[in-house]
């Protein structure tokens, strides 16, 4: 098998390293939405249940949530695909994280922005949508960004519950042929190969947004 | 096929017993990560052909999953005679890993020391390794305190991977007792909660020790 061949049979796993991501992203970003204004305006006993749950994704090793919820959800009665657990538990663990840059980005505002929103007779949540987290959003993408890169690292992990992503397909490979360097260098270089470009996207938005904040200033 | 509760408690000793493995890893590939990403780090202030080198690992360590790297190590070193336990590879996967993430910790710890300090100490006549470790690493402790903390819980939660080298840490004791009995519910759960008390009670300690430090230095 010539090392094309090698980087075909693993490149065979893209589709599900990146159907993992996709749905993934549906439980990563509406959670870090949610909970992240939720722990940035909730108080009291709310502000604890919220603060307990992005907690429990969050503190957890995710290779450990992705076995527990994979074995234990059938037992109490709950049939989910392997697709299924994996996205959620992968994209509850960085949505977990990315909540917590959320609820960065909106304590990091200038309290003159709400102020300035209340005395132009918005409601708490027109200041949120049209002032607070526009603003909090831009500010945080390039953290965003990393934590997307994470989430794609992280579906290696589907690889463990019998989904053919990109790592199961270099494991497969292995069995038929031992080649261990080229099998395992190539796995390393597909994946440097999906998340590198996506990096670089990163720092542009960084170098573009911190130099859009020197202007302001500026001016 | 229920939760079996009493067998579910049977199993916790076991678990509870792997904790020690657990925190040694996380600690000796804390260790290992620093001493490699501080190498990085001054490699690629050298600058040269060196430094672009570095930079490009960096990068890519960043852009790899932990499990490829996992894999690669554990097939890889035995192709080229070096033949390592489990423990020994996964510990050095773990510090490879890190590694590329701490060396931007010694980046960020360095670049906020004045270069007064050590032009200073260039100009009373140290030489280039009397002034880093005299001069600048003290004070670069001071600054990385704080995210070298966060990266050991980091490290700690990345070592249940190790369970995939059957080393047994708190996870592959659980998958011990699952493949011993055929039942995976219980110990993987037992296995979840514990991991997530001890990463919880870790990232609170390293909380009040960075608090101590900090609290200490700052004037």
């Amino acid at each position: 098998m010539s090392i094309f061949d090698i980087w075909l049979g693993i490149l065979q796993g893209l589709d599900v390293t990146a159907t993992v991501t996709g749905y993934g992203l549906l439980f990563a970003v509406p959670f870090a939405l949610i909970f992240g204004v939720a722990q940035y305006l909730a108080k009291g006993a709310v502000l604890f249940a919220v603060t307990c749950i992005i907690e429990f994704w969050r503190s957890s090793a995710v290779i450990i949530l992705l076995f527990v919820f994979y074995y234990a959800l059938p037992v109490v009665g709950l049939m989910l695909s392997a697709v299924t657990v994996s996205a959620m538990v992968l994209g509850l663990n960085i949505g977990g994280y990315a909540s917590q840059a959320v609820r960065a980005g909106l304590q990091s505002l200038d309290r003159g922005q709400k102020e300035a929103g209340q005395a132009l007779g918005l409601s708490r949540s027109m200041i949120l949508l049209l002032i607070e987290l526009p603003q909090a959003l831009v500010a945080m993408s390039p953290t965003f960004v990393n934590h997307f890169i994470q989430l794609v690292k992280a579906t290696a992990l589907v690889s463990l519950v019998t989904l053919t992503d990109m790592t199961f397909r270099a494991k497969e490979i292995a069995q038929i042929e031992y080649n261990p360097v080229g099998i395992y260098t190539s796995l390393l270089l597909a994946y440097f190969v999906v998340c590198y470009p996506i990096a670089i996207l990163g720092r542009l938005l960084e170098a573009r947004i911190s130099s859009g904040r020197e202007l302001a200033r500026g001016l | 096929m229920g939760f079996d509760l009493s067998f579910a408690l049977s199993t916790v000793p076991t678990i509870l017993g792997a904790i020690g493995t657990t925190l040694l890893v996380a600690l000796i590939s804390c260790l290992g990560a620093a001493g490699i990403g501080f190498g990085f780090e001054m490699l690629r202030r050298s600058g040269g052909l060196s430094g672009y080198a570095v930079r490009f690992l960096i990068d890519f360590i960043r852009a790899t999953p932990v499990l490829a790297w996992l894999y690669f190590l554990y097939f890889v070193l035995p192709f080229y005679g070096i033949r390592l336990g489990a423990l020994t590879v996964g510990i050095l996967g773990l510090s490879v890993y890190f590694s590329g993430y701490l060396a931007e910790v010694f980046k960020a710890g360095i670049d906020a020391i004045p270069k007064g300090q050590s032009e200073a100490s260039r100009a009373v006549g140290l030489s280039r390794i009397d002034t880093i470790i005299f001069i600048i690493a003290p004070q670069m402790l001071r600054n990385i305190a704080a995210p070298l903390g966060n990266y050991f819980v980091s490290i700690l939660k990345a070592t249940p991977y190790l369970a995939v080298l059957a080393v047994p840490e708190m996870l592959g004791q659980a998958f011990d007792i699952a493949s011993d009995t055929y039942r995976y519910a219980e110990p993987l759960t037992v296995a979840g909660i514990l991991f997530l008390l001890l990463a919880l009670a870790i990232s609170q300690a390293v909380k009040r020790v960075e608090t101590r430090l900090l609290g200490s230095n700052r004037r």
